[in-house]
């Protein structure tokens, strides 16, 4: 954003250039208008522009009528608003000042717009050379605040109202090529521009057939914003007495400045017309920014998957359900028939994780094996109470050491989180606040939970760092996050995630995204930690590999459910999911031998919501049988298929 | 640390450059010349010759571009066509009031915006919040001047606070300068605190979302303690790179409070000059403001490197 452009522009209404991928989807306009604030403020514009084209025939008096006997006088009858020092009626001189307020807004921001939009476009779409020094021309206009710009102008061309547009004008153009040239890089880089150089299209088409459709929603929210902005520069030079010469609201304002002690009503009608009017275009543009975005209509994937926690505990309203066959209750931690939901308004909830049973021993290394949007990282959450809201438990529970703990209050699962269980995260460079001291992030469970001193706490961490394997560890604790490399950082993470030695880690996805040979070297750092500390680990990942070589047990997970529990050897070699084969099948390291063409699973994973009401894989199982589809499928004996034993004992599975 | 000054300074050669051009280049903006538009209607031309020949315009462009950015760089400004004083005399000696105000400015918005900002962000979706960004709406529609009559009203002549009072220097006396500076300060402060409170909520909510809330929600750290010892401070950053782009705001909304509070700033010289055509003086003004909206932006730089550690190791 720039100074110039911003005089009072609102930064929840900036154009981002995620909005603008948003910006494609259809009817953008007729959803914004379905909020109220914008509606209101929609409707107060057109009624202002009304106003503006009408006010000559409207107005009750010739707003240059004069009449001395009648000065300053308060609301009545016959002067809504009153008069001012000469007799003249107010409501006429504010209908009479709209015009220049409206024409003065409406043309610098379209003045704005004919020069932005082009040089914009030009630096996103050559790139290179064009767009670093277009770019530091639109960075150096931040220098220059944007009253001083128009005033200079105007002392160049003078105050007609052309002038003063034209100045403003130039105010705002950098604001608006600024965004442009954001939308355009974006859009540039997209497929189907490249389609378009390919398929023959000129340069110029190719921008104004395929991207100038998508500057345009983010292009109203930023100009509606302007638009508030230029208003007030309008009536600050008006004020100042620089402005177009005529009645404007802010020579109006001037002589109720005047006139303050006297009559300081006078300040109030026209002060109320421009703080109405701008405000009417700040939220005509926050309703633009908001459908952009997507908040009044998320989509039910977005929220169903979110990136991160929230701290907000979920409410819970667990309620014990039977065990199915293979549950083992004697572990640390025992998940018994959890189920996570995402409630919808005006529908049933969605279940996102479904009759989830499944129990940790003591030192034992479990792996939840599953694909992206299995829901195996929000069972993780669940565990830790920290589901993002609004998912909540909607049933089972959580025991740990034989007493429930989701349900808890707050207060008592901090003494939980960290203390009993705790947790590393996929990315290890995100994992730590950038802005602090890797000393103070690690200390923080032995503050919170084992009491120690600052000092103490200090110490320990030392220790903590030089048993995760970070080296030089006394010297690098007043380190921050971003001078540690991403094995290091996740080393690190390890550390703040032990200190208070737990009972039970939750690595999700903690290895992910390190590179083979570090990803190895945090495995072994878990394992060794696991013996040392005679903790449990709980794996979650959609590496085979990873579960291969590191777990004792492995669950899989599938569209919201276990379908499978054995130990890694027997999961292995015999298979008793179609879906553990299949994901067996298609691992590339499972069997050197078949090289050649190794089988993916045809289709993809339902979402949320589109689960199936039988068997969640009976669609694209290859031994499906009209049963399988016909009711839920009930986890037996370690397995959730209908079909289990008789393919096993066919050896279809292997 | 002393590199990242270096740095910014050296950033800052190119910014200057351009400004001082861009100001020079003013006076071919203007319809015939500055001569005519300095003797009004029915001057001769021979007589806009001669006014011409005067002020030094008759010479080519390069040979007076250099010659005014050969002056600039050494603080020489040029003379007012009016008075004939030192442009750079007008306007540094009417720089003191205005800063007073930018400054009493920032502190504000500072003060009331991030305020506001960790009111909603630790009350994230409730009514506390959404109360509050109604309130920073509302305030970012409010001119500055107009709040500052309405203040000076309420303040000053209602309720007879704070007497109004002709400006007193900070070197004369502190106590009282404050006390002037205090509505002045408000009445420009308070639309760019909206600002600065919706981007301290914004970071907040950001911290509480992102992975290291999640791992140190999990390390057990509760959501009261996150706020104060994590998400202040990751909140910082993107509050400071928006007080950056306020001081430009501010310091062109000066130019009314002042007339509002009857201040000598800068503001006043600058409209003279505008309405009597005085062109060194406009031009002189557009330098010094840019220069002093980029020193304070370097200032706010050196801030942000405080706080950012990635930045301050580059």
């Amino acid at each position: 954003m720039t100074a110039m452009g911003d005089t009072v522009a609102d930064p929840a209404a900036q154009v981002s250039e995620q909005e603008v991928t948003a910006a494609r989807r259809t009817g953008t306009f007729g959803r914004i208008f379905r909020r109220p604030s914008a509606a209101v403020a929609l409707a107060f514009v057109v009624l202002l522009v009304l106003v503006a084209v009408f006010a000559g025939p409207l107005a009750p008096f010739d707003p240059d009528d004069k009449n001395i006997t009648s000065a300053l006088e308060g609301p009545s009858g016959e002067h809504w608003l009153g008069t001012d020092d000469f007799g003249q009626d107010v409501l006429s001189r504010i209908m009479a000042g709209t015009r220049i307020a409206l024409a003065v807004s409406l043309g610098s921001v379209a003045v704005a717009a004919l020069i932005g939009v082009p040089y914009g476009l030009l630096l996103g779409y050559m790139g290179g050379w064009v767009d670093r020094i277009g770019s530091r021309v639109i960075d150096m206009s931040d220098a220059l605040p944007g009253l001083l710009v128009a005033l200079a102008l105007i002392a160049a061309f003078g105050r007609g109202l052309w002038s003063v547009v034209f100045a403003i004008g130039i105010v705002f153009c950098m604001a608006i090529a600024r965004l442009t040239r954001a939308v355009t890089l974006a859009e540039r880089n997209k497929e189907y521009v490249d389609a378009a150089r390919v398929s023959g299209l000129r340069p110029p088409e190719i921008l104004f057939r395929q991207i100038l459709p998508n500057l345009i929603a983010p292009l109203t929210a930023q100009a509606s914003l302007m638009l508030g902005a230029a208003m007030i520069i309008e009536t600050t030079l008006s004020f100042l007495d620089v402005g177009v010469e005529g009645v404007s609201w802010g020579g109006l304002i001037s002589a109720g400045a005047d006139e303050l002690r006297r009559h300081p009503f006078l300040l109030v009608p026209p002060g109320a017309a421009v703080i109405l009017s701008v405000l009417a275009f700040n939220f005509v543009a926050n309703g633009i920014s908001d459908v952009l975005a997507g908040t009044s209509l998320g989509s039910l994937r977005s929220k169903a998957c979110p990136s991160a926690a929230q701290l907000e505990p979920s409410a819970s309203h667990a309620k014990p359900l039977l065990a199915d066959g293979s549950f083992r209750p004697d572990g640390v931690l025992e998940i018994r028939g959890v189920t996570v939901a995402l409630p919808r308004p005006g529908q049933d909830p969605v279940p996102l994780v479904e009759h989830t049973w499944l129990s940790i021993e003591r030192g034992e290394v479990l792996g939840l094996l599953g694909e992206t949007g299995s829901g195996k990282s929000m069972l993780a959450r669940a565990v830790l109470g920290l589901l993002p809201r609004p998912t909540y438990l909607s049933a089972g529970s959580v025991i740990l050491d034989g007493a429930e703990i989701s349900g808890l209050p707050e207060r008592e699962l901090r003494g939980v989180r960290g203390r009993e269980i705790s947790a590393v995260f996929q990315n290890p460079t995100t994992a730590l606040s950038p802005v602090h001291t890797v000393c103070r992030q690690v200390s923080e469970p032995l503050r919170i939970h084992l009491g120690l001193s600052r000092s103490e706490a200090r110490d320990r961490t030392v220790e903590l760092l030089e048993l995760v394997g970070v080296e030089d560890a006394a010297s690098r604790i007043e380190d921050y996050p971003h001078q540690f490399s991403g094995g290091m950082a996740q080393r690190v993470a390890i550390a703040m995630a032990l200190a208070a030695e737990p009972k039970l880690l939750i690595a999700d996805e903690a290895t992910s995204a390190l590179d083979t040979t570090t990803q190895a070297q945090v495995l072994d750092l878990l394992l060794e930690l696991r013996d040392s500390m005679n903790m449990a680990v709980l794996i979650i990942t959609h590496d085979l590999g990873v579960v291969a070589e590191t777990c004792d047990r492995v669950a899989v997970m599938y569209a919201g459910q276990i379908v499978e529990v054995n130990d890694v050897t027997s999961l292995f070699d015999t298979p008793r999911h179609p879906y553990t084969a299949a994901l067996l099948q298609a691992n590339p390291a499972a069997d050197q031998a078949s090289a050649g063409r190794r089988p993916t699973i045809a289709g993809r994973v339902p979402p949320p919501g589109e689960w199936p009401s039988g068997c969640h894989f009976a669609n694209r199982c290859s031994f499906a049988q009209p049963a399988c589809s016909e009711q839920p499928v009930l986890f037996v004996d370690g397995v959730r298929c209908l079909r289990s034993e008789e393919l096993a004992q066919a050896g279809a599975l292997r | 640390m002393l590199k990242l000054i270096a740095y910014r300074l050296l950033l800052a050669v190119p910014q200057l450059l351009a400004i001082l051009v861009l100001s020079f280049l003013l006076t071919y903006l203007v319809p015939g010349s500055p001569a005519q538009a300095l003797l009004r209607f029915g001057a001769t031309p021979e007589r806009i010759a001669e006014v011409e020949a005067e002020l030094g315009l008759d010479s080519p462009i390069h040979e007076r571009l250099a010659g005014y950015i050969g002056d600039a760089v050494q603080g020489d400004l040029g003379e007012s066509y009016l008075s004939k004083r030192p442009v750079t005399d007008l306007i540094v000696e009417r720089l003191p009031a205005t800063l007073s105000m930018v400054i009493g400015g920032v502190t504000v918005s500072l003060i009331l915006g991030m305020g506001m900002g960790i009111l909603a962000g630790t009350r994230l979706d409730r009514p506390a919040d959404r109360a509050v960004m109604a309130g920073t709406s509302i305030a970012v529609s409010v001119p500055q001047f107009l709040l500052g009559l309405f203040l000076l009203l309420l303040v000053s002549i209602e309720l007879e606070w704070i007497p109004v009072v002709a400006y007193v220097r900070f070197t004369e006396d502190p106590l009282l300068w404050a006390r002037g500076m205090l509505l002045p300060s408000l009445a420009l402060g308070f639309a760019a605190s909206g600002l600065i409170a919706r981007q301290m909520r914004a970071g907040m909510a950001a911290a509480v979302h992102s992975d290291f809330g999640a791992s140190l929600a999990a390390a057990g750290v509760s959501r009261r303690r996150f706020y104060f010892r994590y998400g202040i401070k990751n909140a910082m950053v993107p509050v400071l790179a928006a007080t950056g782009l306020t001081l430009a705001i501010l310091v062109g909304a000066s130019f009314a409070v002042e007339r509002v509070f009857s201040i000598p700033g800068v503001g006043h010289t600058l409209l003279h000059a505008v309405t009597s055509k005085d062109f060194p003086v406009v031009q002189g003004a557009v330098v010094v403001i840019a220069v002093l909206v980029i020193v304070l932006n370097i200032l706010i730089d050196i801030g942000y490197a405080l706080i950012n550690p990635r930045i301050r190791v580059q």
